[in-house]
């Protein structure tokens, strides 16, 4: 009998050997956030969220990355991408969100496993299979990768003349540590946000018509997976491009923005640095 | 590298030394015995063929590659009061993992090794186990599904008595070729009773399993909540525990299980749960803590050709796994038995109900009558609701079964079904789907070598605001000719003959298509080796598989498969 209390001992001793010392959990302490200037740039992360208009559960993912961008500030970049199986646009829609380039990134990033799916910063995380996150790995994985310095600062000067809808961006890339990968690309992406159109949300099995859609992905600049640099990156290298696009009548200069991303490209996809400004102050 | 595997591949070294040495031992014709090898391999393979008409398209395997193939070969090997074994797993431009992505990698799926010394079992690497009915802990393998939630680690066993056996053991879950970062830990204590008078037995058993949340997992959840507003937010536990009790009760033609299972407090996403961003917005879903339950019973009869089971089950927040951030079959640390009727038939299965982890309620009945040794009646009912009462879930299924000398029988009966598309499907409001299925399968033997089997079902599904549900009223047919023992060749079609709103749409004319859903299969057995080749076209639907289901896309091409046992 001994034996037995003895191993039923061991047993609940291995279970519950002492009381743990719980996490800090705050919530959300969003507000006003610092600016992040180019002189003093520190690492801005880029999460690419894949939505629809068709996709239920999607409205909660974006809703989660305003409160990620409220929290974050300018050291977050959010792209919406409408692509796969939910993109297709309602008979009713006004636009078709849907790209040729998002196409290719959702294959470029990963099929994902459910939607709503986000990458950060197109890392491959620690213990995952896929560039693609669902929603409970997409805060943790933002503030990992807020505590790694840039090796690149961006910096993206807009103009754009209203009576042409000329847009140019003009891109400088600040090599502030040498990047020896051998193919280093510079993407660029024209987001738009406030678009009112239709979207699917839970609690109704129509669309509800006045959806505001946000960081809508709506052209590149580049190839979807960026064009290689082929300059030296050295260590305090300056790298100039500069991009010209016609901007369609349909979309309010005010709510466009311009997202460049510095990533590798090859076995690893890893965005080095993010950064995005908008093309009318 | 090599430290990782040294293990593995001492047991390699082991079986190829072993095999050579049986090798030069039958050259020889040495009768001695070196001990026992055995195993099985699983290969197949799959050609896809673009199909953008019935949704079989945008995936990598449509898009470009083309072939995918996914293989198991599994050697075990017993001597010297040893067992162990080892087994290669292989995916190339899978789709199991991920039913609209492609894996591949290959490696060292498993290997074990075990060893009794007295009353003291010991095993190392990937065990699979169970404790109870699984309820609280199950790790197993599903191919199907690409579930393989092996515990990698150390389990101890001890007969402490006559029929009471001890267990304990610690490790990590599998995840593919890695683990999950969480620990576990667990034991079991299983005993049995008989008594000699009354013929009565009881096999009760008590477990409880452990789980150390990780760092990494940790971090992303507290993250996550420090997103969210004040008044959701909750202090995660690193450390949760499970215990569960469970009987077996065995009385003459009666048979009673039993089990309650309890968790302590665990952060997991109750998908139903609203709240307001800080940006203000209402979003549905996010994590909550809560303490959690499952009571599951199961009574049967089976007495003079007639068999009754009844069974029921309640579960409130018992959803289990290794890490939070895990959602549909993954990470999942146990298994909650179905409270469904097992359907094989194409059409009786197709709309098939998840176990709903945060909340259900549910029974079923099953009776089965022999009036006698030509006519079995069958009837079957499940009901599943959730914990406010809302239906989920509803089967009714008959079945009359006739046999006629040995020349043929018949398999005959309907099969009634709602079907919750808002919680199975995620369709905001969506009505329940109600489908009504005759069916028949037939079978004449033109001799005991020959056969043909005729199958036909007829699914009639209900309507919204005048539209068919999901993909409306299906017809299938299906004929299999046999010759035993080796060949066996069907033909089968799932006609669309009536679509649904979410039956394709013609673009030229802007209707539902009609569609056929052709299949046509090629199986060859020779003793333990069986080979098949199936050409198939597939509408998107449910698959599950032991109890465990989730959405598969349509598939078009050709699979090929070859089992063989050794």
């Amino acid at each position: 009998m001994k034996k037995y209390i003895l191993f039923l001992a061991i047993a609940m001793f291995s279970l519950n050997a002492c009381d743990e010392i719980p996490p800090k959990v705050t919530g959300s302490m969003g507000g006003p956030v610092e600016p992040n200037p180019v002189e003093d740039q520190k690492r801005q992360v880029i999460i690419e969220e894949f939505t629809g208009v068709r996709c239920v559960q999607c409205p909660a993912g974006s809703a989660f990355i305003q409160d990620l961008l409220a929290i974050h500030g300018e050291q977050l970049v959010a792209v919406s991408i409408h692509a796969g199986d939910f993109s297709p646009p309602y008979s009713a829609s006004q636009y078709d969100f849907r790209t040729e380039e998002g196409d290719q990134l959702l294959s470029y990033l990963n099929e994902p496993f459910g939607y709503p799916s986000a990458s950060v910063d197109r890392k491959l995380f620690p213990g995952k299979s896929s560039l693609q996150l669902g929603q409970g790995d997409w805060a943790g994985s933002i503030a990992s990768e807020l505590e790694i310095a840039p090796k690149v600062r961006i910096a993206i000067e807009p103009s754009f003349d209203a009576g042409t809808r000329k847009l140019t961006a003009d891109v400088t890339l600040y090599i502030d540590q040498a990047i020896s990968d051998a193919d280093v690309r510079l993407s660029i992406m024209l987001t738009e946000s406030e678009i009112h159109d239709l979207q699917l949300k839970p609690g109704s099995s129509s669309p509800v018509p006045d959806y505001t859609h946000r960081h809508v992905l709506r052209d590149m600049l580049t190839s979807y997976s960026g064009d290689p640099i082929t300059e030296t990156l050295s260590q305090g290298a300056e790298i100039s491009k500069s991009y010209n696009f016609t901007m369609p009548a349909e979309w309010k200069e005010e709510n466009v923005e311009i997202v460049a991303i510095v990533s590798l490209a090859g076995a690893s996809k890893e965005v080095l640095q993010a950064h995005q400004v908008h093309v009318v102050e | 590298m090599i430290s990782k595997y040294w293990l593995p591949i001492l047991i390699m070294t082991i079986l190829v030394q072993t095999v050579t040495a049986q090798d030069a031992e039958n050259e020889q014709t040495t009768t001695t015995n070196q001990g026992r090898l055995s195993g099985n391999l699983q290969l197949n393979g799959n050609f896809f063929m673009r199909d953008s008409s019935i949704g079989a398209a945008n995936t990598p395997q449509y898009d470009r590659q083309l072939f995918g193939a996914d293989s198991w070969l599994n050697l075990n090997y017993q001597n010297w009061g040893f067992d162990m074994g080892i087994r290669f797993d292989m995916f190339n431009n899978s789709n199991l993992l991920n039913p609209t992505d492609s894996y591949s990698a290959l490696g060292i799926g498993r290997w074990y090794i075990s060893k009794k010394i007295n009353k003291l079992g010991i095993t190392a690497g990937y065990i699979y186990d169970i404790i109870g009915s699984g309820i609280i802990f199950r790790a197993y393998e599903e191919r199907p599904l690409a579930i393989d939630q092996a515990l990698y680690g150390v389990r101890l066993t001890y007969d402490i008595a006559d029929n009471w056996t001890i267990k304990g053991f610690t490790g990590r879950q599998k995840k593919q070729f890695d683990t999950y970062g969480s620990v576990l830990r667990g034991a079991a204590i299983d005993g049995f009773f008989a008594s000699d008078s009354s013929g009565v037995t009881l096999a009760p058993g008590f477990g409880v399993v452990g789980r150390t949340l990780d760092d990494g997992s940790m971090n992303n959840l507290v993250a996550t909540l420090n997103t969210y507003a004040k008044s959701d937010i909750f202090t995660p536990k690193y450390n949760t525990y499970a215990f569960s009790a469970y009987n077996t009760l065995t009385a003459g033609p009666i048979s009673w299980y039993l089990e309650g299972a309890y968790k302590t407090a665990d952060a997991f996403v109750d998908p139903f749960k609203e709240r307001i961003t800080v940006s203000g917005d209402t979003i549905v879903g996010r994590y909550v803590q809560g303490k959690g339950s499952v009571l599951y019973t199961s009574i049967s009869y089976a007495k003079s050709g007639l068999g009754l089971t009844l069974e029921g089950k309640r579960t409130e927040n018992f959803d289990f796994r290794s890490s939070p951030q895990e959602t549909a079959v993954r990470g999942l640390l146990h298994y909650i038995p179905p409270m469904t009727r097992v359907n094989t038939y194409r059409l009786l299965a197709r709309y098939a109900a998840a176990t709903q982890f945060v909340g259900e309620q549910a029974f079923q009945v099953d009776a089965s009558y022999a009036v006698n040794k030509k006519l079995n009646l069958t009837a079957n009912f499940s009901n599943i609701t959730n914990l406010d009462g809302d239906q989920l879930y509803r089967e009714i299924f008959t079945e009359i079964y006739y046999k006629y000398h040995r020349k043929w029988t018949l398999t005959t009966g309907v099969q009634l079904q709602q079907y919750n598309q808002e919680v199975y499907y995620g369709k905001p409001e969506a009505p329940l789907l109600e489908t009504v299925t005759p069916y028949f399968d037939f079978l004449y033997k033109f001799n005991p070598k020959t056969s043909i089997r005729l199958e036909s079902q007829y699914m009639n599904m209900s309507k919204e605001h005048g539209v068919r549900s999901d993909y409306g009223n299906w017809v299938f047919g299906l004929a299999e000719f046999t010759l035993a023992p080796h060949w066996a060749v069907t033909v089968s079609d799932m006609f669309n003959i009536d679509p649904g709103k979410l039956s394709p749409v013609d673009a030229s004319t802007g209707k539902q298509e009609k569609i056929h859903y052709p299949r046509f299969d090629i199986y060859y057995t020779h003793h333990a080796n069986r080979f098949s080749v199936s050409y198939v076209k597939q509408v998107e639907g449910i698959v599950c598989s032991g109890g465990i289901c989730r959405l598969e896309p349509a598939f078009s091409g050709v699979k090929m498969s070859v089992n063989s046992t050794f």
